[in-house]
């Protein structure tokens, strides 16, 4: 076992670290402040983070991305957590591996432009009725000839102001269930899809969260991403590793950041003549948050290494997605503690992460759901889960 | 034309450095070392003028301990063509006085042959700022320290040098020194591509006995301690506060 850290990955992370610090870090109060990131501003940290090879870096180099393996993957992931969400998408790209099924014409169109940053992807899932039990959604398409049409509608979908195309999932044959279910990339400007409110939400501002709504719109093959009836299966398949990255990595990554910021806080605020800690009660709550994050971050690096060893990751993902989101809500929910009055205040960012680090228990499967997986694993046996030398 | 740039593996800039209990010096073992902050910008010069077309090749030369290898491949993370990794000590503790550095490069810089030399001003572990200047007195070429812009012309480089109280500009004929000063450039960071790239690139590994230099040390290390601790601060409501203070303190 090797938990060495490689030069090139250490030069990486430095050239991540870097450019987050120099490039992105400035831009967050304003975003915080407005709700906006103006488009050249978008624009300028673009080019500069493609120029230097930093867009797509999750994508495979035959596609035009950065090739990284699923551990370096999550490095970077881990400090993209230190700046802001609408920062990520922007600078670095969330390209979804779930256009790596795209064949034929479809590679031009979707794939290709995606992680050249050309055009830009968001998933919906999600609709009214349908979170959790992504299998209950409404969103019909229906064979008409050649075509497919497509009625229903979508909600919360992230970034889908800025997004040239969606990954829609829609019921294809409402008999087989689960199994009738089918992805489509659906352009933006496509007859029939108009898009709704930008419902707002309770932190990551800057990202819009949109209402898509589909009244016969018509869609051809070339639309349908994998095979027909089979998209869950796919989402689960690919996304887990997005779940991963998305979530697990930059959950940890967003707490480190925040414990680094509260170490420095504590060794400097005085009270009682003293700094705060000093205090055995502040002591606990620093070592708490170092205990936690270390072992997140442990579990991360395993998890990692196990997709890149070809090992079947979606029981273990589950895993950090409840260990590094619930880590994160823990350490700054500590670090407002700590901050005291400070923390709950705007003048300092506390708040603005303890905001933004809510929804990480949620989205991507809230933390139930992902511990009903964790647990259905363990029943029928796996004992991998916690135990390396069991059956 | 080729141009040399030697390069230091130092503490981090960001590391808060930690004096041995002993005195003998500061604890370098597992804390994070970086290349000297001067000598990326030097690296970052040769760069730009290898983008403008100025020069075909630049060559980086370490020397230190092994591990001074990483060093050379952040360099060429950055664009730098190929390394020299001289290895002149074991110890990580272990300094190689500025004199013996010199020695080496004089060598190397006979092998190679380069039009120009451009090295940090100083090395920001034990703030020598002699290096280059040695360099240029053993091979009785021209020097440029401080520099805060570099032209190259032709045989001649025109250099602008920071020095008390201004910028003084002077023109020095090739092959020269130059030493850069902080303001000369903003080093850039290796791109994704480029650190794939350098992985392949090569570093010769020499050893002091190979130039036939001796590296034993010079000096000697008397006594290292920490600064004084900065007293507090105090925040003043006017200024008629402050002049008061300012009295009071038998300062002003
Ligand atoms: C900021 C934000 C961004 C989002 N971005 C996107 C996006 O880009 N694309 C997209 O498709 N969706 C997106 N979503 C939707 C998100 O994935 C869902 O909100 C999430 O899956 C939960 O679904 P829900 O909100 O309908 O909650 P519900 O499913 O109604 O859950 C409510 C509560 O019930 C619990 N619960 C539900 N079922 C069970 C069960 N079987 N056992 C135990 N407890 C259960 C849940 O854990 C939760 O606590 C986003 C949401 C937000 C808030």
């Amino acid at each position: 076992m090797d938990f060495e850290i490689t030069h090139e990955q250490r030069m990486l992370v430095e050239t991540v670290r870097g450019f987050i610090k120099d490039e992105l870090a400035p831009l967050e109060q304003e975003i915080e402040e407005t709700g906006q990131l103006p488009d050249e501003i978008a624009r300028s940290i673009f080019e500069k983070s493609r120029a230097l090879g930093l867009y797509g870096m999750n994508i495979p180099e035959e596609f035009g991305g950065g090739g990284l393996s699923a551990l370096e993957t999550m490095m970077v992931e881990e400090q993209f957590g230190h700046t802001t969400d609408i920062l990520i998408r922007r600078a670095f790209g969330n390209v979804y591996e779930v256009l790596l099924s795209c064949e034929g014409p479809q590679v031009e169109r979707w794939l290709l432009p995606s992680v050249r940053g050309d055009r830009v992807c968001s998933i919906a899932f999600t609709e009214p009725g349908a979170g959790s039990d992504a299998a209950g959604i409404r969103t019909r398409a229906e064979r008409k000839g050649d075509k497919w049409v497509l009625n229903g509608m979508k909600h919360y979908i992230s970034d889908g102001a800025f997004a040239d195309f969606f990954v829609v999932t829609a019921v294809t044959d409402p008999a087989k269930g689960h199994r009738g279910i089918s992805m489509f990339l659906l352009d933006k400007g496509t007859p029939g899809f108009n898009i709704g409110r930008d419902q707002p939400m309770m932190g990551l501002r800057g990202t819009s969260h949109l209402d898509l709504h589909f009244d016969d719109v018509e869609l051809t093959d070339e639309n349908l991403l994998g095979t027909e009836g089979e998209g869950l299966k796919l989402a689960l398949s690919v996304l887990g590793r997005v779940r991963l990255a998305q979530v697990a990595a930059r959950s940890i990554g967003k707490a480190t950041k925040v414990l680094q910021m509260t170490l420095d806080y504590a060794r400097e605020r005085v009270q009682f003549g003293q700094p705060i800690g000093e205090f055995q009660m502040v002591q606990q709550m620093l070592a708490d948050s170092a205990m936690e994050i270390s072992a997140a971050r442990s579990a991360l690096w395993q998890c990692a290494w196990e997709i890149d060893a070809g090992l079947d990751p979606r029981a273990r993902i589950s895993v950090l997605k409840v260990q590094g989101s619930e880590t994160l809500g823990r350490v700054v929910d500590r670090a407002v503690q700590i901050f005291g009055g400070m923390g709950y205040s705007k003048d300092l960012p506390i708040e603005r992460y303890y905001r933004d680090a809510r929804i990480y228990r949620i989205f991507d499967g809230a933390s139930e759901i992902h511990r009903g997986v964790i647990a259905k694993s363990l029943l029928k046996g796996g004992a991998q889960l916690f135990d390396p030398w069991g059956a | 034309m080729k141009v040399l740039v030697p390069v230091k593996r130092v503490i981090d800039y960001n590391v808060k450095v930690r004096v041995k209990a002993d005195g003998s010096g500061v604890d370098l073992a597992n804390v994070k070392m970086s290349m000297n902050p001067f000598d990326e910008i030097a690296v970052e010069e040769a760069i730009r003028l290898k983008e403008a077309g100025k020069v075909e090749e630049i060559v980086l030369v370490s020397i230190g301990v092994k591990q001074a290898q990483e060093t050379i491949r952040t360099g060429l993370a950055m664009g730098a063509d190929r390394g020299i990794l001289v290895v002149a000590a074991e110890d990580v503790q272990q300094d190689i006085e500025p004199l013996a550095v010199a020695k080496i490069l004089a060598k190397v810089v006979e092998e190679e042959q380069p039009g120009l030399v451009i090295m940090g001003k100083q090395a920001i572990d034990n703030d020598m700022n002699a290096t280059g200047q040695m360099l240029a007195a053993l091979m009785g070429w021209a020097q440029a320290t401080f520099a805060s812009k570099l032209d190259v012309d032709g045989d001649s480089a025109t250099v602008t040098r920071e020095v008390d109280g201004g910028l003084q500009t002077i023109r020095v004929n090739l092959p020269a020194v130059v030493t850069a000063d902080l303001r000369l450039n903003e080093p850039r960071y290796a791109s994704l591509p480029n650190i794939m790239k350098a992985k392949k690139k090569p570093i010769d590994e020499k050893t002091p006995a190979d130039y036939g230099v001796d590296v034993s040390p010079r000096l000697e290390v008397v006594k290292t301690t920490e600064p004084p601790v900065r007293k507090a601060g105090e925040i003043v409501g006017s200024v008629d506060e402050l002049v008061t203070k300012l009295k009071d303190a038998g300062v002003i």
